[in-house]
């Protein structure tokens, strides 16, 4: 589903320094596959899940997706393979904060371009009800704790029916009571809905939650 | 077109939180759609007023004047000044020409106007009979002088309605009054109905007292005449009356010393006088539209750099470029066609204040352009900081805190 070939990301400090984040990093992520990147700060994953999300370019190398290189696409097509593709989960859950937890569940259906074959309004509510966030579809995010804004932001994430749920460091900001009930939920999408995760993390403990493990370092992949 | 809904709400919202910025930054444009709608009005007043003037004058008539008054559909100012007089012999001569029907030989002195117990300062207005008819006044009380007062040079006077409340109280007390003037008594005979206006450079006829010019003499020993008014038999068109008074005064003077005017030449030539004015006061006033302009630009710029982290979380969630784009320019637009709304009810609020003493009025035509120009404004300067807005990188956006 996704591929990547011998991918390089070279930042421009100034005219004469560069920075190195990725160097020459191949590997390939089945459909259904939860898949967690590993590595120490600094260590280029971040870079590597900007990629994975499409929201950014690789200076050389490829990456495919669904077959398709993504040199190939405009910011158009890139967008709406964002918003139709992939979910996404921050650390800071990047919620709007002046909108409510419905507002934000259903943005991503603002921006759809495809006509969708189910009422995103309902769906949500289910979603909500599921996530166990009923009596909060109206309130603002910081009216809620980390945890329930993080269950929002994976609501957001599944409102588009996506392929793959990209989480970047999901328990970063909450406790480990609560991290280990987000992981609980993440895994489940992954077991029971069959949707491809991949999951950055530093934490080895966190990271133990994907079937497969690549671990980063200064750019490069150590184990596969 | 769901999309543009959900923007234009939100928006609305962002302004409702931040109702003190949005009043400052449409304050601008608020200004130049209150200037500019408000100088049309005055403007559209003021040619109004002027155009009513004319308007009342009769049907078939003609002025003559001394001097080179108009030229080409505009006043002539510099060679007004050199005149000459009419007199006796041009009036007989024109009084001649068949087309002629009936002409009025009208002089002004100013003086001071003595009833039982009050003093006014005015003008007469000495004139033959028919003059009434040629400028449109109508009767109010009384009556006007006729041929028989003008034939046995009868010291009656007509009144202006205003004229007649200050010497007299009342326009019904001040008939069969007398009155003096220069130390000539005159009887008060007729009262005229009003003509309005007054105080921008026309004459204010109601403040105005008429009287035969054979009368006139008296203060007009050399017997000039300052002007003709004429009016002309309608078999007859216009031209040819001119043609045939130019011929006949022709004899006498050369052709740069008098002129023909017609009601309708004044009237262009105010229009053109306030067709130019009128677009310099709107380029004037449209400075500050273009100042509003730029604050709304400015404010979006700032509203833009705000709101990056949440242009980052847009894009990553499948907002196109477009989008961003596009929720921007509405909300710049937005707030200048806010601005616009509130000039115009401040111009509305204006307009309907001074109507009280000078009749000024809104056309729907430049409500229209304000709100046109407003929406134009929010749009051309709101394409700056929206294009800034979409082409922000994602990832950089995102990042940003």
């Amino acid at each position: 589903m996704i591929k990547f070939n011998n991918v390089w990301k070279i930042y421009k400090i100034d005219k004469e320094i560069e920075y190195q984040a990725l160097k020459g990093v191949s590997f390939e992520i089945k459909e259904g596959e939860f898949v967690s990147i590993m590595g120490p700060s600094g260590s280029g994953k971040s870079t590597l899940m900007h990629l994975i999300g499409l929201l950014d370019k690789p200076t050389k190398g490829d990456i495919l997706i669904k077959g398709e290189n993504i040199f190939n696409l405009n910011d158009d097509q890139l967008s709406t393979l964002r918003n139709e593709f992939v979910g996404f989960v921050f650390q800071q859950f990047n919620l709007i904060p002046k909108l409510t937890v419905l507002e934000n569940i259903l943005l991503p259906t603002i921006y759809a371009r495809k006509k969708l074959d189910y009422d995103p309004k309902k769906k949500a509510l289910e979603l909500i009800k599921r996530f166990g966030l009923e009596g909060k579809e109206y309130s603002y995010p910081n009216k809620i704790s980390g945890g329930q804004q993080q269950r929002v932001a994976i609501i957001r994430a599944l409102i588009m029916k996506p392929k793959l749920i990209l989480a970047d460091e999901p328990t970063g900001n909450l406790d480990s009571k609560t991290g280990v009930e987000i992981m609980n939920l993440i895994k489940n999408l992954n077991e029971k809905e069959k949707i491809t995760v991949v999951l950055v993390t530093h934490e080895l403990d966190i990271a133990a939650y994907g079937k497969r493990m690549i671990k980063i370092r200064d750019g490069k992949i150590v184990k596969s | 077109m769901s999309y543009i809904f959900f923007v234009v709400k939100a928006a609305i919202e962002d302004f409702k939180r931040n109702k003190t910025q949005t009043f400052l930054t449409a304050l601008g444009i608020l200004i130049g759609v209150f200037s500019v709608v408000m100088l049309t009005a005055l403007g559209l007043g003021l040619k109004k007023y002027i155009g009513d003037q004319f308007s009342a004058l009769g049907k078939n008539t003609l002025f003559i004047a001394p001097g080179k008054i108009l030229s080409g559909g505009s006043f002539n100012t510099l060679s007004s000044l050199s005149t000459i007089k009419f007199d006796n012999r041009d009036l007989m001569r024109l009084k001649r020409l068949k087309e002629i029907k009936g002409i009025s030989p009208t002089f002004l002195k100013q003086t001071t106007a003595k009833s039982e117990n009050k003093s006014e300062e005015t003008t007469i207005f000495f004139a033959s009979e028919v003059f009434f008819d040629i400028n449109g006044f109508k009767i109010k009380k009384g009556r006007f002088f006729d041929k028989n007062d003008i034939d046995k040079k009868a010291k009656v006077v007509v009144l202006g309605p205003k004229i007649a409340e200050k010497l007299f109280g009342s326009i019904e007390l001040a008939i069969d009054k007398k009155l003096s003037a220069n130390s000539v008594n005159f009887i008060v005979i007729g009262v005229t109905e009003s003509k309005g206006g007054g105080g921008f450079g026309g004459p204010d006829y109601d403040s105005y007292m008429f009287a035969p010019y054979t009368t006139g003499f008296i203060f007009n020993p050399e017997k000039n005449y300052s002007r003709f008014a004429i009016k002309f038999d309608d078999n007859y068109s216009i031209s040819q009356v001119k043609e045939a008074i130019t011929k006949e005064l022709l004899k006498r003077y050369d052709k740069d010393s008098f002129s023909i005017i017609e009601p309708g030449d004044i009237l262009s030539a105010v229009n053109s006088i306030f067709g130019v004015l009128n677009i310099v006061l709107v380029a004037i006033a449209s400075i500050s539209l273009l100042v509003g302009g730029i604050g709304i630009m400015n404010i979006m710029f700032v509203t833009v750099s705000e709101k990056t982290k949440e242009i980052g979380i847009k894009r990553a969630i499948g907002a196109r470029k477009n989008d961003i784009l596009i929720q921007f320019i509405v909300e710049s637009t937005i707030l200048s066609i806010f601005g616009g709304f509130l000039g115009l009810i401040l111009a509305f609020l204006g307009t309907l204040f001074i109507q009280r003493f000078f009749p000024a009025y809104i056309e729907i035509n430049s409500v229209i352009i304000a709100l046109v120009v407003s929406s134009a404004i929010g749009i051309i300067f709101g394409v700056f900081p929206a294009k800034k807005a979409a082409d922000l990188e994602p990832v950089e956006a995102i990042r940003h805190e």
